[in-house]
């Protein structure tokens, strides 16, 4: 049959793929758990059943099904698999979304030019700083040993984005676990991430203002565009041909904008910048978000909240003192998410260049200790991220059919004392590396059971 | 128009022409006379002669060949003092080619101000248009910047300007500034310890530097063979023997600790500059009898939780305190505004007759000065004012002004381009 | 005073009008007066010796102060994150509207100084500079909340010195980055080319307006956000200052206006008394220091006398600070302008009100104490024009902004949350250095048995 033929190198394919690694089960029957399913109330003793990467089925004393591994869960506790909802994790090169990204120009000191700088920018024309069509997904690296590490630490999702340039670029939803680039790309492109960096004070943007200015020229340039190219397809006798733009075609293709939002003057900011540009956007940072809860709630706008709280440097002065809008701004923060979901604002939580997946539960914790509800917490790390993304129908709560990423831990997870026992990526079990040969080269998949 | 009032006015009352010498006699009379040693005169007269103020009262007769000035309805004051500034040093800020006031190298107590004093600055005659008669030039290099002078704002050249060439030696108090800002690079951090390490080795020379000159100056008292002279230790010489103060520039509460500390530890007679942040050090400095000579009143508090009000406040609080002070300009293009910023910190708590004296007689008195400058009275020299109101308001014009006796044109380049473009065509 | 400032504005709002009594008024264009002002839904309703009070109003005892209206700065860089694009010569794109920061604390201390409104300008780096912003102080408020309601747009010009400093060798940052123009000549070029564009730019889109409406098919132009800016300044829709010292450039720039169809407020101006006729001819204003001179060879020829010069050739001359602490005292300044060039009380203190307002076309608005318009009010414990005086409210729309009771009765309070903050934070260091050090301690014992 035609089907067949047709599927016969593919097949190929996968014998290949198997006989690299001893073939794991492709059906498991997760048995006897506390099942926090995020979009259902939680199962207190629950069963899910895993087949072909996806979950089968979510319910109470579950009939194991006659091919499926029995993993006996009793006390332990099944969560979606965690997303960190911006990361630059499995990106090597990619700056992470830290202080470079951070909006405040005065602060920077101006690039200074190698030998072999590229001319001044004089204006939006020469596209300065952008890279719109910079593709995350095509940059994958599986290797990059965070994938590990933050999969020991109960992430099994990442959105992930370029980060060093004002358009950086288009971000990917990825699973952190595979062999090759495409299999870990659940969505993509995620959306386009956008910096307030500047050009210094010789080449433009000098400014922030400049940055803004440009964000918005661009923008514009792309509808222009778009319409020509209509306006051309449909005519093309007897009009001027509308110029390719690499940087036009990429920002076209990004479903949505990821806008740097700190300080509630700069979330105030990108709002008004968004709908001044009718931009599907999302903020990031959102440090001052309690303070603007109103707005963000009217405006629909979702917040990715970041869990690195700021703090007041190590290095700084100690004989001077902060003024008081600064150390609310410390002292608040970690307020932001009880706020944003007391106010009915979408969040969800991003690691912000924390490498420790320890450092994320420390800070999700402070975020408790300022009001934040467990539920309101996983939600932000599950299916508040996938919402975001748009990708909730496939994956994000524990639900018949959507990916089976899991993560299942010895316990609440925000008991200090609780582990992460093994994860779920794809339908594929994963346990943590052991502890004292965490090094690089361990961080390669291990394809057993154990129950 | 009123500047011609001013010059008819001024040429009114005295027929003389101007600049000449001080060898005419004045008798200024029926003006009220703040004398700023005791109390005000009203109605009452001042005999000026060859420079000195020869007599003050309400009862004084015009000696016959005395050049009499009616001054009914007018107010004397004594010459306002700029404390520190960069008159004559400097005359366009952003050209390096007019400016003297920073010198290369850390330690360099051997140069004086005085003497690089432009005496055809523009900014001489501009200034003293407005009552100032005297100011101290200050060099303002790193850490030992050189020796300030006091001078009067006219001569024909320096030496005639001169009125001390050392009344202080200034020191710029090392800083720990983990933030610094250049143009156009922006600001940049380093921590606090990098910092901080680098601050107290600056601290270390500095010591070392005046332990050095304690060593000098032993060894030339023993005048042994082989002894060699060095400038910057024979400069440093009245310092250590305390004839000298140091003036020591420092702007927040740490640095100003530091300077006392390092003022303690030398045994150094020690004036305070700068001091925006001497309000929260205002017992020590009175207990150790250390003057300030405060930065401009008109200006941003230092922290963005401070009071609004703080710099106009300070000056009030360091009064109460006891503390002597009194008012710079620090600069060259606004040192003719000195009595303004004395003003400003009057409605915020400091008594009128403390804020004159912050320009007049205290800036004397901090100096070293006081037996020559600062005030109207017998024997001192004849630095006055005519106004024809309070100083310390905008709106007062200055009449007359003597320096050292003589009669001062209050012509000058703003004037003339004034005069001159008004009847343009 | 932080604290304060919002709810300052909060609890006069409810009033439904308030009476300042017994004050003396100087109304600027109407005479000086003892009597009332009666402020209603943010106006003022009536001024004069003899009101009666209306019924629930909020009665003020001014006894022995002093009422002028709000002072209005015409040249200000406050309450903005960033003011120079810097890198390019034509920067019309970006503008100041961007970047306003409502938390910066210029603002209040600006606001008890008497100021009520401040033209926000871009600097002086580009020979055409960005968009400017005209702002009411309304301390407390968000970014648009700052904003000047009622007046037109502007933006900002630079001549002479510092648009062409970037041309000069030596400026720093390599002879690779040199900018045209480094000549005054060059900057009248720029300005002259950058109209040029525009009208090229205004002509693209008749043209396809023209086509449209005959039916052919065509792409129109892409909008441009740089060009746009000087269309309307040609249409008389946006109003330009121009940064200005010396007389040629000033005749230059007068000359441009003419032929480009703007009228300019001139800014800093300070050899205008050398050209006052033509620059009153021309129908452009100027906005100029008091007694600022020599820092900087253009400001060499500088006097005090320039603003009451211009004035009596009959330019509309206004006092300004391009200084975040001289923007404190500018009735004072006003007050110079009496000492050099014996202007009158009311000729002086409407250099610091109507007629900034008349330079920004909104004297309709503010400027002065007149029935109809917005009550923005500064009240002195004495005369406001003397050097002992101080201020000790500021309405702004009728709105208390700036009370000197209140702020000195605050500031206990702001030390104690500032001090409470600073514990809390350190607190919170010293516990997570513990936890620290406990963590590594316990790596310590895990090490002992296998070694």
């Amino acid at each position: 049959m035609l089907s067949t033929k047709l599927n016969l190198p593919l097949l190929a394919i996968l014998c290949a793929a198997r006989a690299a690694h001893a073939a794991p089960p492709d059906a498991y029957l997760l048995h006897n758990a506390r099942v926090v399913c995020v979009s259902s109330p939680t199962l207190e003793r629950g069963d899910v059943v895993i087949r072909k990467g996806m979950i089968e089925a979510v319910g109470v004393d579950l009939k194991a099904p006659a091919d499926a591994w029995v993993i006996d869960a009793t006390g332990l506790t099944v969560y979606p698999g965690f997303i960190d909802a911006l990361s630059t994790w499995a990106l090597p090169g990619a700056a992470p979304p830290g202080p470079t990204a951070r909006g405040t120009s005065a602060a920077q000191p101006a690039p200074t030019a190698p030998a072999n700088a590229p001319p001044p920018s004089k204006g939006p024309e020469d596209r300065p700083l952008s890279a719109t069509f910079y593709r995350a997904a095509d940059h994958i690296s599986p290797t990059d040993p965070v994938i590990a590490t933050m999969r020991d630490g109960g992430f099994t999702t990442a959105v992930v984005f370029p980060t060093n340039n004002i358009f950086a670029g288009q971000g990917a939803v990825i699973d952190l676990a595979g062999d090759r680039p495409g299999s870990m790309v659940v969505a993509a492109p995620a959306g386009q991430y956008l910096s307030m960096k500047t050009n210094g004070f010789s080449s433009f943007p000098g400014s922030l203002m400049g940055t803004i200015a440009y964000i918005r020229q661009l923008y514009l340039d792309a509808d222009h565009y778009k319409l020509a190219q209509s306006i051309y397809a449909s005519h093309p006798q007897g009009l001027q041909r509308p110029a390719y733009d690499e940087n036009l075609e990429g920002l076209n293709a990004s479903p949505r904008a990821l806008l740097p939002a700190h300080r509630a003057v700069e979330i105030d900011r990108m709002l008004h910048l968004a709908e001044q540009l009718k931009l599907k956007a999302v903020l990031y940072g959102g440090e001052e978000a309690w303070r603007w809860t109103g707005p963000l709630k009217q405006s629909g706008v979702p917040v990715l909240v970041s869990l690195k709280w700021p703090e007041r440097p190590k290095e700084a002065d100690p004989a001077l003192e902060d003024p008081l809008r600064i150390l609310e701004y410390r002292e608040k923060a970690p307020g932001t998410p009880a706020a944003l979901a007391k106010a009915g604002v979408r969040f969800a939580f991003f690691s912000d260049g924390l490498a420790k997946p320890a450092d994320i539960r420390k800070s999700l914790k402070r975020a408790l200790d300022a009001g934040l509800s467990k539920d309101d917490a996983i939600r932000a790390l599950t299916l508040s991220p996938a919402e975001i993304y748009g990708i909730a129908d496939r994956t994000g709560s524990i639900e018949p059919g959507k990916i089976a990423n899991l993560t299942v831990t010895s316990g609440d997870w925000f008991d200090d004392k609780t582990k992460v026992k093994f994860t779920f990526v794809d339908g594929q079990q994963y346990d943590p590396q052991p502890e004292d040969t965490k090094k690089p080269e361990d961080a390669v998949k291990t394809t057993e059971a154990t129950n | 128009m009123k500047p011609i009032l001013i010059l008819a006015t001024a040429a009114a009352l005295s027929p003389l022409a101007y600049g000449a010498d001080n060898s005419t006699s004045y008798f200024i009379r029926g003006a009220t006379i703040h004398t700023m040693a005791g109390r005000d005169i009203s109605n009452g007269s001042i005999l000026i002669r060859d420079g000195k103020i020869l007599g003050v009262g309400e009862n004084l007769t015009a000696p016959a060949d005395a050049q009499v000035i009616d001054a009914h309805g007018m107010q004397v004051y004594p010459g306002m003092i700029d404390s520190f500034t960069d008159t004559g040093l400097t005359e366009i800020e952003m050209v390096r080619e007019t400016s003297d006031n920073s010198e290369l190298g850390k330690f360099n107590p051997q140069l004086s101000a005085w003497m690089a004093v432009n005496p055809s600055s523009e900014h001489i005659p501009v200034t003293r248009a407005n009552g100032i008669t005297a100011s101290v030039p200050v060099p303002n290099g790193s850490l030992i910047a050189g020796r300030a002078s006091m001078i009067h704002l006219d001569g024909w050249t320096v030496d005639d300007m001169d009125l001390n060439p050392t009344v202080a030696l200034h020191i710029n108090m090392p800083v720990i500034r983990t933030r610094t800002f250049h143009f156009p690079e922006g600001a940049t951090e380093r921590p606090f310890e990098e910092v901080h390490k680098d601050y107290l080795k600056e601290l270390q020379e500095l010591n070392k530097f005046f332990d050095d000159a304690h060593r000098y100056e032993k060894a030339k008292a023993a005048n042994e063979p082989g002894f060699e002279t060095d400038l910057k230790f024979e400069a440093m010489i009245p310092v250590i023997d305390g004839k000298v103060p140091v003036m020591i520039t420092a702007m927040r509460e740490r640095e100003i600790r530091d300077a006392i500390a390092f003022a303690d530890k030398q045994k150094l007679r020690m004036i305070l500059a700068g001091g925006a942040e001497a309000w929260k050090v205002a017992a020590e400095l009175k207990a150790r009898n250390i003057p300030v000579v405060l930065r401009p009143t008109l200006s941003l508090p230092e922290e963005e939780d401070d009071p609004y009000d703080k710099p106009f406040t300070t000056p009030g609080e360091l009064y109460r305190a006891g503390v002597l002070f009194s008012f710079g300009s620090y600069d060259a293009q606004f040192s003719r505004n000195l009595p303004y910023q004395a003003a400003a910190a009057v409605p915020f708590g400091l008594p009128h007759d403390a804020a004159i004296a912050g320009v007049t007689i205290n800036a004397a008195k901090i100096y070293g000065m006081d037996k020559k400058v600062g005030s109207i009275e017998e024997g001192k020299i004849a630095d006055l004012m005519i106004t024809d109101g309070d100083p310390l308001e905008e709106q007062t014009h200055v009449k007359q002004l003597f320096i050292n006796g003589k009669q001062v044109d209050l012509n000058n380049r703003q004037l003339r381009l004034y005069e001159k473009y008004k009847s343009r065509p | 005073m932080k604290l304060f400032g919002a709810l300052l504005c909060c609890s006069c709002c409810f009033a439904a009008s308030t009476v300042i009594q017994n004050a003396t008024v100087m109304t600027v264009t109407k005479g000086t007066y003892t009597g009332s002002i009666v402020i209603e839904n943010g106006k003022i309703a009536a001024a004069g010796p003899n009101l009666p009070v209306p019924a629930g109003a909020t009665v003020v005892d001014a006894k022995g102060k002093w009422v002028i209206p709000g002072i209005i700065d015409c040249h200000s860089h406050i309450a903005a994150e960033s003011i120079n694009e810097g890198s390019i010569s034509v920067a019309a794109m970006v503008g100041i509207e961007d970047v306003l920061n409502p938390e910066d604390i210029a603002i209040y201390r600006a606001l008890a100084g008497g100021v009520t409104s401040a033209n926000i300008l871009h600097g002086s780096a580009d020979s055409i500079g960005g968009k400017c912003e005209l702002i009411k102080l309304r301390w407390g408020k968000d970014a648009e909340g700052l904003k000047f309601q009622g007046g037109p747009p502007e933006i900002k010009f630079a001549l002479g010195e510092n648009p062409k400093r970037r041309g000069e060798s030596g400026f720093g940052t390599g002879p690779q980055n040199l900018r045209y123009p480094a000549t005054r000549m060059g900057v009248e070029d720029v300005i002259r080319e950058a109209f040029t564009e525009a009208k090229a730019y205004q002509a693209s889109w008749k043209e396809y307006e023209d086509k449209k409406a005959q039916g052919k098919v065509a792409i129109p132009p892409a909008r441009d956000l740089k060009l746009e800016p000087l269309v309307e300044v040609m249409e008389g829709k946006r109003i330009v200052n121009v940064h200005c010292y010396r007389q040629d450039e000033i005749l230059m720039i007068l000359r441009v206006a003419h032929d480009f169809n703007f009228k300019p407020i001139l800014q800093h101006v300070l050899e205008g008394y050398k050209v006052a006729d033509e620059i009153a001819a021309s129908g452009a204003t100027a906005s100029t220091f008091s007694d600022w001179w020599s820092y900087k060879v253009e400001a060499y020829d500088a006097i005090p006398w320039n603003a009451a010069l211009m004035a009596r050739k009959g330019i509309i001359v206004s006092l300004n600070s391009d200084d975040a602490e001289l923007m404190r005292h500018l009735n004072t300044e006003a007050a110079k302008a009496m000492k050099y060039g014996d202007l009158t009380r009311d000729e002086a203190l409407a250099m610091v009100t109507i007629n900034p307002a008349k330079q920004l076309h909104v004297d309709h608005l503010v400027g002065s104490i007149e029935p109809g318009k917005d009550a923005d009010l500064a009240i002195y414990d004495g005369d406001p024009l003397s050097t002992l005086s101080k201020v000790t409210q500021v309405y702004i729309d009728g709105d208390l902004y700036f009370d000197r009771d209140k702020d000195l009765a605050g500031r206990p309070e702001i030390e104690k949350e500032r001090k409470l903050l600073i514990t809390k934070a350190a607190d919170r260091a010293k516990q997570d250095a513990k936890n620290a050090k406990k963590d590594t301690d316990k790596d310590k014992d895990k090490e002992k048995p296998s070694r």
